[in-house]
């Protein structure tokens, strides 16, 4: 067993190339990596994953992961519980946009304002994720902070 | 490589620092071999600054002091100024780091070395050097630091 | 009437923890949408490692094209395990060693140096697509 210190969550996109929801699933982890949850989350690059990256596989291993894929073909999550451990959480962006009515939200190269949203949204559903598998106290409804900008 | 390797953990990043090389405080590892050191980025350092793209040792011949620049190493991140861990002089240099420079990234202690040194006084030299213990240790506290920032 | 060729498979590692990975996807979208349209189709590397069997047979026995960030090569082992006949390459890491001082930063949203890098990478993988292309590849 490794050298296990301060306990965080993996976060892993599908990254998806060829769909927008593909790219909003990246744009959302690392809002969230960068601007929202940064101590407390670490991204985890499927393509390393696939290939068998021992520090990807080995961190799923131990400690909670989410995964955020584009569709529901679920790639992101799949892999992880095929190659290191079921994730904790698993959100997939369609049913996302699906339950907020978006509409078009542009290409997997350029994402539109509607996309921007989209992508700031499931980073909030990664935050209440993450915030539930640190066991921390839930925030208050709508706080602007926890909805951020992609 | 002989002896045992002290590994470090700090999220999904391992670290390695193989316990029969001695360490500078910029993360230069020195292999001595008689009169002589072969130095290199350790694990940490060459994992901390990305993928190498150019590795530029100071040619055969240049005498360098402790802390003076030994190579220029230009990462996709940073053009990383390479102090020398001890003083003397280029003897040889990693010539494979012209058409391969990721050697530095993957495998930092063997075939991603970057020069050797004529060194004069070499146990002053190791006075002035760390353990992998020791290293490792200041290893972590700058890693962790990184990773809460 | 001949039948219109398809167009050539190119997967991209799309890394997310460095820009190479960022600058290697924008490659595929420039030299699939802007260099190439109608020559070259990005497919995703999930789906391709994952077994996807429509993804699979874009690429399975044909000729393909890999960009990829650094040396691990992900997307060209995802087209090797997917069964691509030929895997070609272009390494964006290695278009950054010959284009000297370029600092691509951003994963999400690319800097200028990051952009170029991934021109200069849709360009040479231009010239392999027209390659394979001219040699009717295994399309």
């Amino acid at each position: 067993m490794p050298d296990l210190p301060r306990k965080k969550v993996g976060l892993i996109a599908c990254s998806g190339e060829e769909m927008a929801e593909g790219t909003v699933t990246r744009r959302a982890v690392r809002t969230v990596l960068e601007t929202l949850r940064p101590g407390d989350t670490v991204t985890l690059c499927l393509p390393l994953f696939l290939a068998g990256s021992e520090g990807e596989r080995a961190f799923a291993r131990f400690y909670p992961t989410i995964a955020v894929d584009g569709c529901d073909k679920r790639c992101a999550a799949r892999a992880t519980a095929k190659y290191s451990a079921r994730p904790a959480a698993s959100i997939v962006v369609a049913e996302t946009a699906k339950e907020r009515g978006c509409g078009a939200i542009g290409t997997a190269r350029r994402l539109n304002e509607a996309g921007l949203r989209l992508a700031g949204e499931v980073a909030a559903r990664i935050v209440e994720e993450t915030d539930r598998l640190l066991a921390k106290k839930p925030r208050g409804a709508g706080r602007g902070s926890d909805r951020g900008k992609p | 490589m002989a002896g045992d390797i002290l590994e470090m953990t700090v999220d999904k990043f391992l670290f390695r620092f193989p316990s029969d090389l001695l360490y500078g405080p910029a993360g230069i590892w020195v292999r001595f071999e008689g009169a002589r050191a072969r130095i290199g980025l350790s694990d940490f350092t060459q994992q901390r600054n990305g993928d190498v793209a150019f590795a530029e040792p100071k040619g055969a011949g240049t005498r360098v002091g402790t802390g003076e620049e030994v190579a220029l190493v230009e990462t996709i991140k940073v053009n990383l100024s390479v102090p020398s861990p001890v003083a003397g002089r280029v003897v040889e240099v990693n010539a494979d780091l012209l058409s391969s420079p990721e050697l530095v990234n993957q495998d930092p202690y063997g075939r991603g070395w970057l020069a050797v040194l004529e060194i004069e006084d070499a146990e002053a030299v190791r006075r002035g050097l760390m353990s992998a213990a020791e290293y490792m240790a200041l290893a972590r506290v700058e890693a962790e630091a990184e990773t809460r920032r | 009437m001949s039948a219109k060729p398809r167009k050539i498979p190119v997967a991209a590692c799309s890394g997310i923890g460095k820009s190479l990975g960022a600058a290697a996807r924008e490659a595929a979208y420039v030299l699939a949408e802007d260099l190439r349209p109608g020559h070259a189709k990005v497919v995703a590397l999930s789906l391709l490692v994952m077994g996807d069997e429509e993804a699979s047979r874009e690429v399975a026995g044909r000729e393909a094209l890999a960009i990829d960030g650094c040396k691990l090569e992900c997307a060209a082992k995802g087209l090797a395990c997917a069964g691509a006949a030929k895997v070609r390459k272009v390494a964006v890491f290695d278009v950054i060693r010959r284009h000297r001082g370029l600092k691509p930063e951003g994963v999400c949203d690319l800097n200028e140096d990051g952009l170029k890098l991934a021109r200069a990478a849709a360009e040479e993988a231009a010239g392999i697509i027209d390659d394979i292309d001219a040699g009717g590849g295994c399309a």
